[in-house]
C-alpha cells in the first residue's frame, strides 16, 4: 500500500475523477485537492476503508493566501498507523463563505485544531460542538494570521470579560444538591506548571463535567516566524519544548533543510542526535519529577534534578546557555562540541542510571504510588488515537508507534534500541513508559558516542550556512556572502513540506509553506501536547478532583509548545 | 502589618517613646517607627516567601534556582507559596500574554502588603523578542517591578543576585512599596502640618 | 507504522514483601539515608554551588552581556555595519552611524555615534556575534546583572565598550575558529574516578 497509485485507486472506487477529488502532482506529501462538499465522506472513507486505513488525524492548519480567489486553504495531515503512509488534504475557501464542514464527528482529533484555524483565521467549520476562540482572549478583534493583520496589534483583556464555559452559567440541575458546584483549576495553580485552566463541576468530589481553556501563553509563534528569517526562527523554536529545547531545532532543521535539498555533515547528524536524546531524557526527568511531586513525593524530583544539572552543563558548553540553546543552524550546527564532550557525556551515562535506580527504588513498586495512579486517567488504544495522541502517552495505551522506528531520520534505524510500550493506558503506565524510555536514550547516546567521527560540523555551501569567520575576515568573496545571508536571508525553494519527528512528547510536526522568499510564509506546528491535552477534559469525567493533579502531570503539559 | 505607619501604638512608643517623640517639632512618632520599620525590614528581607507565577521556560530556571544545586533556602526565601494571600514577593517568571495579565494584577493585589515583585526573564521586563499581538510588553504595564532580571532565561546565578539586590533595596527602602509609603505619609505629615 | 522491536513495561503485580509496607519503607529510607550521610560527611561533593562565594564554572560559550571589542588606539572596531542589528531576532541594538571618512589618519569609513543594546530585550541568542564581520562584538559571561530600572538597561557605547586587556574581560560567546575553545565544567567537584570511569 505504499505507492502513490494504489491510494488514488482506492479512493476513486468512492469518489470517480470529477467528484471532487482532485489529486495534485508532487509534493512532499501525497496531496489531494478536495472539494468542501464531499469532505465529510471522503473522511468517513479515509477512514474506515482497511485499504486506506487513516485512523490518525494529525493536524488541521489554515494558510492565508490573499492574492488568490480562493483565500484560504485549510490543510488536513493524515497517517496510518498499519500501513505507514501520509496523505494531505486541501480544502480552499472563499472570503466571504469561508465555512468547511467540521470532521470532528470522523476524527475527535479534529477538535481543538479546528478550534484554532476558526481562531487564527476565521474559517468556520460548521457542525464543530464548540467552536470559539481557543488561543486568543475573547476581547481579541479580527484573526491573527491573516496576511494583513498587523504582528504587533495588541487588545486589551479586562478581568470581567474573561472566558467561562456557557454550561458553567448555568443553573444546577437540582438546588436542594448543595454539594454540585463549578471550581476553577487554574491558570494560576501549583499543578498546572504554567498556564492551564480546567473548569469542572463537581458532584461531592466526583468531576461529572470538564473543560478546558488554552490560550495563556500563546506567544505568535507562528506570526512571528513569518516575520523573521529562516535561521532567526531558531531561537523561537527553541522556547516551544523549553524542556527540551534541541528537539524543537532538530525538527525544524531537518525540514527546513529538505526543502533546500542540503543534508547536515555526518557528525553535525550524530551531534544532533545525542543532543537530542539528551533532551529527551532531562524532558523526562522534569515531567517524572514533576508528577511525582504533583502527588507529593519530592525526594525523587530533588535526585533527579541533579542529573538534570549536570546535563545543562554538558549543553551550555557546547552552545553557550542552559536550556534555549540556539544550536543548531540550519544545514549543521553552529559550533563544534569542547573536546571533552565524549568524556563528559560517557561520565553522564553512567552518573544518571544511579540516579534513576535511586528514584525507582522510592517510587515504582511504592504501595501508596501505585494506589494513587493505578486506573486513574486511563484511555483505550482506540481512543487514544482517535485523539490524534502520540508519543510516551499513546505508548502507555500498547500502540507502539514511535516516528524513529516508523519513519528513521537521523540514521536512527540503525541504532539498537526497543520502543517501550504499556497496556494499561493509565498515569502508572506512562510513568513506566517514560522511565524505561529514558534508559533506551541512554543506550542509543552510547552507541551513538562511538560513530562520533571528526570532520565538519556544517554544510560548506553558503547560500545555506555563514562562510568560516577566518574566512569573512579576509576575503572579499566571503564576506560578500556572509553579508547577503544575513541581510536576506538564505531563499528557501518556493514549496510546502511536512517534516516530523519524534519529540518528547510524541510527534513533533512543521507543515511549512515557503514562497521562494527569505522568511517562511508560513509555519504550523503541529505539538504533540495540543493533541494529547484536549482530550484531558473527557478522560477527567468520573474522576476526583485530586486525580485531576496526576492526570495533568503525567500527560506532560508543556504549555510553550501547547499554545506556542 | 498596616501601612498606616503613622498611628502604631506599640508599648514602647507610648512609655519610653515619650522623649523620642518629643523630639520631632511636630509631635508625631516619627522617629520611633523608622526604627521600627528598619526592624522589619530586616526581618521581611530574610525571609521572603515567594510566589512562584511561572508561565513559561523561566518557570523551569525557576526550578533550578529552587533545587540543590542552588538552593534557594540559603537566603532565606525558600517558602514557596502559591497562595497570594500567604507571600509577599511575586516573581513572574515567563512571559504574560494579554489572556494572562488580568490573572497576574488579581494576584498582585490579592497579597497582602509589604509586597515586591521581581521581573525573571526579559519576556517578563519588555516582552523579549516577542513584539506580537497576544504579548504584554512589560508586565510594568501592570504591576509595578521592584527588580528586573535580564536573561532569556536568566541562569539562577542571576535570579539569585536579584533576590539579593531586592533584599539590599529593602534595606535601603527603595522599593516600590516602601516608596509609596514614604510618599503617603509625607502627604499625610503635610496635611497635617 | 506500528513498531514490532517493543518491550514491555506493564505494571506488575505487588509482590507480598511489597505489601507488607514496612520492608519496602526500610528500603526507601535507605536511599535518602546514604544521600544524607554522603552530602553531611562528603561536604566537597555536595552538589550545593555556594553563590557568590563559590561560582559555577562556567564554558567559554556562554551567552552574557555584550562587550564591544576596541582597536588597540582605544578606537572601537565596530564600522557601524548594521549587520547585527538585522541579524538581531529581537531588534534590541540600535545603532546610529558617524561619518569618519574625512580624517586622514582612520583607514575606515564609518564608526558609530551611537550603538545602544537593550539588555531587557536581548535574548542573549548570540546571532550579533556570529553576524559581525570585524569580531567587534563579543559576549561575555557576565549574567548577574539585575535592574532596578528599564532604563538602566538599555546600555550604550560608555558601558559595552572593553575596559582593559582582552586577558582580563571574562569572555564568554565569540567567534572561534580552529580547535573548540571551552571545557566542560560539572557544577561540583566530582571524584576523578568517577568522571574518567575508572571504577566502572
Amino acid at each position: 500500500m505504499a505507492n502513490r497509485e494504489a491510494r488514488l485507486a482506492a479512493i476513486r472506487t468512492a469518489f470517480p475523477e470529477g467528484g471532487g477529488v482532485v489529486e495534485l502532482p508532487g509534493g512532499d506529501l501525497q496531496t489531494f485537492r478536495v472539494d468542501r462538499r464531499v469532505l465529510p465522506d471522503l473522511a468517513r472513507h479515509l477512514k474506515d476503508d482497511p485499504a486506506l486505513d487513516f485512523k490518525l488525524l494529525l493536524d488541521v492548519c489554515g494558510v492565508d493566501y490573499p492574492a488568490r480567489e480562493e483565500r484560504f486553504e485549510v490543510v488536513y495531515h493524515l497517517t496510518s498507523l498499519t500501513h505507514g503512509h501520509r496523505v494531505r488534504l486541501k480544502v480552499a475557501v472563499r472570503e466571504g463563505d469561508a465555512v468547511v464542514p467540521s470532521v470532528y464527528g470522523v476524527w475527535k482529533a479534529a477538535d481543538w485544531f479546528e478550534r484554532e484555524a476558526f481562531d487564527m483565521f476565521g474559517v468556520r467549520f460548521e457542525g464543530h460542538p464548540n467552536l470559539k476562540r481557543i488561543l486568543c482572549h475573547p476581547a481579541f478583534q479580527g484573526h491573527a494570521l491573516r496576511k494583513d493583520y498587523d504582528p504587533g496589534q495588541r487588545w486589551l483583556l479586562r478581568e470581567g470579560e474573561q472566558d467561562e464555559p456557557a454550561w458553567a452559567k448555568e443553573a444546577q440541575e437540582n438546588e436542594d444538591h448543595f454539594e454540585t458546584q463549578v471550581l476553577n483549576i487554574g491558570p494560576s495553580h501549583p499543578a498546572t506548571h504554567g498556564t492551564l485552566r480546567t473548569v469542572v463541576r463537581l458532584d461531592g468530589e466526583l468531576i461529572t463535567k470538564a473543560e478546558t481553556e488554552i490560550g495563556y501563553l500563546h506567544r505568535c509563534f507562528e506570526k512571528m516566524s513569518e516575520t523573521h528569517t529562516w535561521n532567526q526562527v531558531i531561537p523561537y523554536t527553541d522556547r516551544l519544548n523549553y524542556c527540551s529545547a534541541m528537539m524543537n531545532g532538530v525538527g525544524y532543521a531537518l525540514a527546513v533543510e529538505s526543502m533546500l535539498g542540503v543534508e547536515a555533515p555526518p557528525r553535525a547528524q550524530v551531534i544532533r542526535l545525542i543532543l537530542s536524546e539528551l533532551s529527551r531524557i532531562m524532558d523526562h526527568i522534569v515531567d517524572v519529577g514533576a508528577n511525582l511531586n504533583d502527588v507529593g513525593a519530592m525526594t525523587p524530583f530533588l535526585y533527579m534534578y541533579q542529573a538534570r544539572e549536570e546535563l545543562y552543563s554538558v549543553l551550555e558548553a557546547c552552545c553557550g546557555s542552559r536550556l534555549t540553546m540556539s544550536y543548531v543552524r540550519i544545514g549543521g550546527l553552529s559550533a563544534d562540541t569542547p573536546p571533552d564532550f565524549e568524556d563528559s557525556v560517557r561520565y553522564l551515562l553512567r552518573r544518571i542510571p544511579k540516579l534513576v535506580d535511586d528514584m525507582e527504588t522510592l517510587i515504582t513498586e511504592n504501595r501508596i504510588f501505585r494506589g494513587r495512579t493505578e486506573g486513574v486517567g486511563a484511555i483505550s488504544a482506540e481512543d487514544a488515537v482517535d485523539w490524534g495522541w502520540t508519543g510516551p502517552c499513546l505508548r502507555a495505551t500498547g500502540v507502539a508507534y514511535d516516528v524513529r522506528k516508523a519513519y528513521p531520520y537521523l540514521a536512527y534505524d540503525t541504532y539498537d534500541f526497543k520502543v517501550p510500550i504499556a497496556h494499561a493506558g493509565d498515569t502508572y503506565a506512562r510513568y513506566l513508559v517514560r522511565v524505561e524510555e529514558l534508559r533506551q536514550s541512554l543506550r542509543i547516546v552510547e552507541q551513538a558516542l562511538e560513530r562520533l567521527e571528526p570532520g565538519p560540523v556544517i554544510v560548506d555551501n553558503h547560500n545555506v550556512a555563514l562562510p568560516p569567520k577566518e574566512e569573512v575576515y579576509t576575503e572579499m568573496e566571503s564576506l560578500i556572502w556572509h553579508f547577503k545571508l544575513i541581510m536576506e536571508g538564505m531563499k528557501v525553494p518556493a514549496g510546502e513540506k511536512y517534516g516530523y519527528t519524534e519529540a518528547a512528547n510524541g510527534e513533533l510536526g512543521y507543515y511549512i509553506v515557503s514562497d521562494g522568499g527569505g522568511k517562511p510564509y508560513r509555519i504550523k506546528v503541529r505539538p504533540p501536547c495540543f493533541a494529547i491535552f484536549q482530550a484531558f477534559p473527557h478522560i477527567l469525567e468520573g474522576h476526583m478532583v485530586a486525580d485531576t493533579v496526576a492526570i495533568m502531570s503525567s500527560l506532560n503539559i508543556i504549555a510553550g509548545e501547547l499554545d506556542r | 502589618m498596616s501601612n498606616s505607619g503613622g498611628k502604631l501604638s506599640l508599648p514602647a512608643a507610648r512609655s519610653g517613646g515619650q522623649a523620642a517623640a518629643a523630639r520631632q517639632p511636630d509631635g508625631s512618632q516619627v522617629f520611633l517607627t523608622t526604627k521600627l520599620e528598619k526592624l522589619l525590614d530586616a526581618a521581611r528581607k530574610n525571609s521572603l516567601w515567594p510566589f512562584p507565577f511561572g508561565t513559561a521556560c523561566c518557570a523551569i530556571e525557576f526550578m533550578s534556582f529552587m533545587m540543590s544545586h542552588y538552593d534557594i533556602s540559603r537566603f532565606g526565601a525558600e517558602v514557596v507559596r502559591f497562595s497570594p494571600r500567604q507571600s509577599d514577593l511575586l516573581i513572574v517568571a515567563g512571559t504574560v500574554t494579554d489572556k494572562m495579565a488580568p490573572v497576574m494584577v488579581r494576584i498582585y493585589e490579592q497579597m497582602a502588603e509589604p509586597k515586591y515583585v521581581i521581573s525573571m526573564g526579559v519576556c517578563a521586563c519588555t516582552g523579549g523578542f516577542y513584539r506580537a499581538y497576544h504579548v504584554v510588553q512589560g508586565i510594568d504595564e501592570f504591576v509595578p517591578v521592584d527588580v528586573y532580571v535580564p536573561g532569556c532565561p536568566p541562569t539562577p546565578e542571576a535570579l539569585l543576585q536579584g533576590v539579593v539586590k531586592l533584599q539590599e533595596m529593602i534595606s535601603k527602602g527603595e522599593t516600590h512599596y516602601q516608596r509609596t509609603l514614604a510618599e503617603r505619609r509625607a502627604a499625610r505629615a503635610q496635611a497635617g502640618a | 507504522m506500528i513498531t514490532r522491536d517493543v518491550v514491555v513495561c506493564d505494571a506488575k503485580p505487588l509482590r507480598l514483601v511489597q505489601r507488607l509496607y514496612l520492608v519496602e519503607i526500610v528500603k526507601g529510607l535507605a536511599v535518602t539515608l546514604r544521600h544524607f550521610l554522603g552530602n553531611l560527611f562528603a561536604r566537597k561533593y555536595t552538589v550545593t554551588v555556594e553563590w557568590p562565594e563559590v561560582k559555577r564554572e562556567y564554558s567559554e560559550r556562554l551567552r552574557g552581556r555584550h562587550i564591544l571589542l576596541t582597536r588597540e588606539d582605544g578606537s572601537p572596531r565596530c564600522v557601524a555595519c548594521y549587520m547585527c542589528e538585522e541579524a538581531c531576532p529581537a531588534e534590541c541594538i540600535h545603532i546610529e552611524a558617524e561619518d569618519v571618512s574625512t580624517s586622514p589618519t582612520i583607514e575606515f569609513e564609518k564608526r558609530p555615534k551611537v550603538f545602544t543594546i537593550d539588555l531587557l530585550r536581548c535574548v542573549y541568542c548570540g546571532f550579533c556575534v556570529d553576524a559581525c564581520p570585524k569580531e567587534a562584538i563579543v559576549m561575555s559571561r557576565v549574567l548577574e546583572m539585575a535592574f532596578a530600572s528599564r532604563e538602566e538597561a538599555v546600555v550604550g557605547l560608555d558601558q559595552l565598550l572593553q575596559k582593559g586587556p582582552t586577558e582580563t574581560l571574562n569572555l564568554g560567546y565569540r567567534p572561534y575558529y580552529g580547535a573548540p575553545r571551552s571545557r566542560i565544567e560539572l557544577p561540583i567537584p566530582v571524584k576523578a574516578s568517577a568522571r574518567t570511569g575508572a571504577e566502572g
